[in-house]
């Protein structure tokens, strides 16, 4: 390699075992806390506070809850308030103020079962104009995280802003997308990810069990040969995650199935879009770079969460029961 | 063994051993270091590394090396690599790393402290935003709660249970989709640009600093990343909102990018302009600026921008190669200039350009609140021809109301043109001079946007000419000025016309002087001569002389056009917005057609809002009322012929339009009361409708049926004379010709029309039956007319009353008579 710290370093700045099964971690916006959500052996669920302080993960608080508890957002939450949504294996959709965590600022029955994945918009300043109607359909939303059995991890939903105006019309739009690509990436999709959340729809990954990604650019879809896409084969296992660097959304990291990180760059092609022999608009795909790939443990890393903050500095946890807070370097220059 | 040999050894064992093994002849330095094949080389590697033909280290790293080479992305080379740490750095590097580290959480616990002993909810924001549902309601799980969610929940699509997951058809519900996809979508394609529906301006008041300060950030983001993506409308459209909420230099500087990218070049000015208030002497603004500069054609401050940059950074290379481009295109204009005849417009633009550039900077230091208009009036015409789509208002006073200096209606110019003389032709023939010197200099570009060129063109005629004609007629007089006068001032028009605008000058200085040494009386005069020589000092940049000129010629002559909206660029140019704002208002008053006045409003509005608050109004001084008299008075611009035809067209059109509208609706009324029995209305109506379109035979017949109605024969017969005219084989006319040809007992010409009917029309029973009667009566009165003449029997003998029927015809909507089929009583 000709200069291998020109390109991002991933440093496992902490790493903290845990005495719990971590399902979720995320950060908590404008602090350099982090939540970690799961499940004690006993069966009950865990809401933990870490601080990252002096170079080690300081527990703030730990907070015991009745069901174990699978996922978190704090994608609907005002900066002000910064209230955590969850969502546990009961099916129950619960928002906290970690400052009272003892009873839920607001609770409900969301499904039958567990939820898998949760994930919000309106808060945090993202479509401030949407706001209401976005902590609407963050509740709509989670009736989408139903699990099945042949994929092990339903999608995480992020959205774009314009598509929430129709709640309803919601369905109908991710669905299809989804089977689309289900079919087209034929192993399951395991995780899909907007590039953004606050503007149109520009890209979407999704990740499937077989260890290839694709992605699409969703600005011009062709009435047969739908979105242009292009797709990695990168993991040797199933990859677990996808999240998009909240401050380029042209950067993106894979969690794999056998504890690897792959830091991902999509280059766009000089024209997005072209016209094909009929003369109609067909979208032109990019290409995706490799910057950077490590490998943190033999389990899968099933969490990952950028800090909307620090750019660069990322947490993530596995089924190893370990929280890692990762810096990765030179972001800014690549 | 020979390279030679190895390629056909290994083309022949790459073809054979594509699916097997790899030879182990291969595993050899000398024969991977000739391998041009990647997928084989491939192979090997892989063969290598799997240890079946034993463990080389050296080979694999050899072989991993030439891979490397030809296919740098190569997969295989990805290898599991540990987390990186304070080994793989220097401790330079890593210090910095914790370092920073360390300083964000510091710096964030202090945030996260604040927002924390803020007041929890921020009333107003609470006020704003409608609660979570149900959030108010209740803290743990009611069981109504749950069952009413529940039941929500039915109500919408449920999710898939598990066993609904095994019976899933994938290919089912794709088919479905797809037909869905289909009905919902006809289009062939869908373009997701949504970045025209993005608000640009975003009210972020009601947020804390903290919040605001987050989301300019944010949305500067999101513009680098469209930006990268070279959506740059959207890229600019981010900015735009980033700078809403909290302007930065950054997000300045950005937009400044996006815009010059875009050949926007006045906007991309703007902002560098900003950038240099808010930071001056920041590097990345001068160099856009001096790229702004460059592409609009003004060398001589491109290259003292770019100066400034390499004082500061001498290493700069994109500084010091647009330098030299700039220096080399500077070193062309020069040599243009010399060989141009008409090379004192450059010498003036230079110059002028200076003087702006002083004035700019000046305004630097003078207001660094208000946004500089470095151009002021004045826009090398290279620009206007780049990019005509910009909508940079600025140009336009020279295509339109500041083209030319006066010359009066009257003046002589009319007369030795075959063509009008034009204000925008004119302006058209000095743009084209400036052209052909700017173009080859400035871009060599031959693309001519302005419309003025397109008028020179149209014109047809080269400068030389239109100068050879004008010398003849020199002594043209002009208005109420003595010869000598008229002859300085149409010296002066022509000196400007071709771009001399000192000597102009000069010719205008003379001529004032002369009047008023003869102590002439006419005010009129001496206000177009002050009003030209504005027009030379505005062009010469020398707004404040202007100003004074532009005041002097109205306090002769109140609320007259061109000195109005000349001295209004020249307070523009001079950064006086307020006044600039009022005259252009003054002018729109009296003419709303001036379009640059408009453009001109709008952006000064724009600017005025930036630099005053939203009370802008308040400050401004008080705009003058025009008098109705000065509006009548306007002297109108004088457009194009095409220009005007295409008006006079419009006009034409709208007009006919709206006449047709009337028509239809005076015509329905008509029939109205037509169904209703009000004759007299009805042929009020239709004389209306007759007054708008005379050639409708339909009305005539109508208003005839009218008049038979209200037994005035002559009228009616009158009418259905006219629809003859219009439609000679009109029947209903001629029937009703005959109607009142009886009334008007004039029986012959009565059966001639009958006649005519039944010829058209033999099937028309009324017709016959009429036609019966009137011979009847025909022959009554023929015998009464010879009784008349034999004794003196009165022939007033009272008329028998015919009924007539009468089959109203469909091809014309004319009306029913109230009683349906129309019996008829006469």
């Amino acid at each position: 390699m000709s200069s291998p710290l020109a390109k991002p370093q991933i440093i496992a700045h902490i790493q903290k075992s845990l005495n719990y099964t971590v399902f979720d971690s995320k950060w908590i916006p404008c602090s350099a806390k982090f939540v970690c959500l799961g499940n004690f052996a006993r069966g009950t669920g865990v809401i933990q506070i870490y601080e990252v302080q002096h170079g080690e993960a300081q527990l703030v608080k730990e907070v015991e809850k009745p069901k174990p508890i699978k996922c978190g957002t704090y994608g609907a939450t005002s900066l002000q308030q910064r209230h955590i949504a969850t969502g546990d294996f009961e099916g129950n959709l619960n928002i906290w103020n970690l400052e009272t965590p003892e009873v839920p600022v607001y609770s409900a029955k969301a499904h039958k079962e567990i939820i898998n994945c949760i994930d919000g918009v309106g808060g945090l300043g993202l479509g401030m104009e949407h706001q209401r109607l976005s902590l609407e359909v963050e509740m709509e939303l989670l009736r989408f995280g139903t699990p099945d059995k042949e994929i092990h991890q339903l999608p995480t939903w992020s959205l774009w802003r314009e598509r929430l105006r129709e709640t309803a019309g919601l369905l109908h739009l991710v669905m299809p997308l989804m089977i689309r690509i289900a079919v087209f990436v034929l192993n399951g999709v395991c995780s899909v990810e907007f590039d953004r959340k606050d503007i149109n729809m520009n890209k979407l990954v999704a990740t499937s069990l077989e260890g290839k990604f694709h992605v699409f650019d969703m600005r011009t879809q062709h009435s047969t040969k739908g979105f242009a896409s292009v797709s990695e084969k990168a993991h040797k296992s199933t990859i677990w995650q996808v999240r998009h660097l909240p401050q380029n959304r042209d950067i993106f990291m894979t969690a794999g199935g056998a504890g690897n990180l792959h830091l991902w760059k999509y280059e766009y092609p000089a024209e997005r879009s072209k016209k094909d022999s009929d003369g109609v608009d067909v979208g032109v795909a990019g290409t995706v770079n490799l910057l950077q790939n490590v490998t943190l443990s033999t389990q899968p890393i099933a969490s990952l969460d950028w800090s909307p903050d620090k750019q660069g500095l990322c947490v993530c946890s596995g089924f190893d029961q370990c929280v890692r807070v990762l810096i990765v370097t030179k972001l800014n220059v690549v | 063994m020979t390279a030679k040999d190895l390629f056909s050894l290994q083309n022949q064992d790459s073809v054979i051993d594509c699916s097997g093994k790899v030879p182990v002849e291969h595993l050899d330095y000398g024969y991977i270091d000739q391998c041009k094949d990647v997928k084989y080389l491939e192979k090997i590697f892989k063969a290598l590394r799997s240890g079946d033909e034993g463990i080389y280290p050296n080979l694999i790293s050899f072989c991993e090396n030439r891979l490397k080479l030809l296919d740098p992305k190569n997969k295989l080379l990805r290898t599991d690599k540990p987390a990186a740490t304070a080994a793989n750095f220097s401790q330079e590097e890593w210090e910095q790393i914790v370092d920073d580290l360390k300083m964000w959480q510091e710096e964030t616990k202090k945030t996260d402290h604040s927002l924390k002993h803020q007041p929890l909810v921020n009333e107003i924001i609470k006020e704003n935003i409608p609660p979570i549902r149900g959030s108010n309601q209740s803290v743990p799980l009611k069981k109504d709660i749950q069952q009413k969610q529940s039941k929500n929940v039915c109500k919408r699509l449920l999710p898939r249970d598990y066993q609904e997951w095994d019976k899933f058809d994938v290919e089912k519900e794709c088919e479905q989709i797809d037909s869905n996809n289909c009905l919902r979508s006809d289009l062939p394609a869908v373009a997701y640009t949504g970045y025209s529906k993005l608000k640009t301006n975003l009210d972020a008041s009601l947020l804390t600093e903290q919040e605001q300060l987050m989301l300019a950030t944010r949305e500067k983001d999101k513009g680098n990343e469209a930006f990268r993506a070279k959506d740059y409308e959207e890229a600019i459209a981010y900015y735009s909102r980033s700078i809403s909420i909290w302007p930065t230099v950054l997000a300045h500087n950005n937009r400044a990018q996006a815009e010059i990218r875009l050949k926007r070049w006045n906007n991309a000015m703007k902002d560098c302009q900003r950038v240099l208030q808010m930071e001056p002497g920041n590097i990345k603004a001068l160099l856009r600026r001096a790229t702004v500069y460059a592409n609009t054609g003004r060398f001589e401050p491109a290259a003292e921008d770019l100066r400034t940059v390499i004082k500061q950074e001498p290493q700069n290379p994109a500084a010091l190669q647009l330098l030299s481009e700039t220096e080399k295109k500077m070193q062309k204009e020069v040599m243009q200039e010399m060989t141009c005849k008409g090379k004192k417009i450059q010498i003036q633009e230079v110059d002028e350009d200076d003087c702006h550039n002083k004035e700019s900077e000046a305004g630097l230091k003078a207001c660094p609140v208000e946004r500089i208009q470095p151009q002021g009036g004045e826009v090398s015409p290279a620009a206007t021809a780049q990019n005509p789509d910009m909508g940079n208002a600025q140009k336009r006073p020279h295509g339109r109301g500041d083209g030319s200096p006066h010359s009066d209606t009257g003046s002589a110019h009319h007369h030795h043109h075959h063509a009008p003389w034009k204000g925008k032709a004119s302006s058209g023939e000095k743009y084209k001079v400036n052209h052909e010197s700017k173009e080859k200099v400035a871009n060599g570009t031959s693309k001519r946007g302005s419309n003025a060129s397109a008028q020179a063109d149209q014109s047809g005629k080269s400068p030389a000419e239109g100068q050879a004609k004008e010398t003849v007629n020199l002594d043209a007089p002009c208005g109420a000025l003595p010869p000598p006068l008229s002859r300085l001032k149409n010296e002066g028009n022509l000196l400007f016309k071709n771009g001399q605008f000192a000597d102009a000058l000069e010719k205008y200085s003379q001529a004032i002087q002369g009047y008023t040494d003869s102590g002439l009386d006419s005010p009129e005069d001496l206000c177009i001569l002050y009003s030209n020589r504005a027009a030379c000092y505005l062009k010469d940049g020398n707004s404040q002389d202007c100003i004074q000129d532009c005041t002097k010629a109205l306090e002769l002559q109140p609320f007259s056009l061109k000195p109005l909206l000349r001295r209004a660029m020249a307070y523009e140019s001079l950064e006086r917005y307020r006044k600039a704002y009022v005259d252009y208002k003054t002018v729109l008053q009296i003419d709303m057609s001036v379009k640059a006045a408009h453009d001109s409003v709008n952006r000064i509005t724009r600017l005025l809002i930036e630099q005053d608050g939203s009370e802008w109004r308040d400050k401004l001084p008080e705009i003058p009322l025009v008098p109705l008299s000065a509006q009548q008075h306007r002297k109108p611009e004088q457009p194009s012929e095409v220009v005007l035809q295409a008006r006079a067209e419009k006009a034409k059109r709208d007009a006919e339009r709206r006449a047709e509208v009337q028509f239809s609706t005076l015509k329905q009324e008509g029939n109205d009361y037509v169904k209703k029995g009000q004759y007299k209305d009805a042929v009020g109506k239709y004389t209306d409708c007759l007054k708008l379109k005379p050639e409708e035979c339909a009305v005539y017949t109508n208003r005839a049926l009218c008049y038979l109605k209200l037994e005035r024969f002559a009228e009616a017969k009158h009418d259905c004379d006219a629809a003859l005219k219009l439609e000679p084989t009109n029947k209903k006319a001629f029937y009703r010709r005959a109607m009142a040809n009886k009334g008007l007992k004039d029986y012959l010409a009565c059966s001639s029309d009958l006649q005519e009917v039944l010829h058209q029309d033999p099937k028309v029973q009324e017709a016959e039956k009429e036609l019966e009667e009137v011979t009847v009566l025909l022959r009554q009165s023929l015998a009464n007319a010879n009784a008349n003449a034999n004794s003196n029997v009165s022939p007033a003998k009272p008329r028998k009353s015919v009924p007539i029927t009468e089959i109203e015809n469909d091809e014309e909507d004319t009306p029913t008579a109230p009683n349906g089929k129309g019996e008829r009583q006469y």
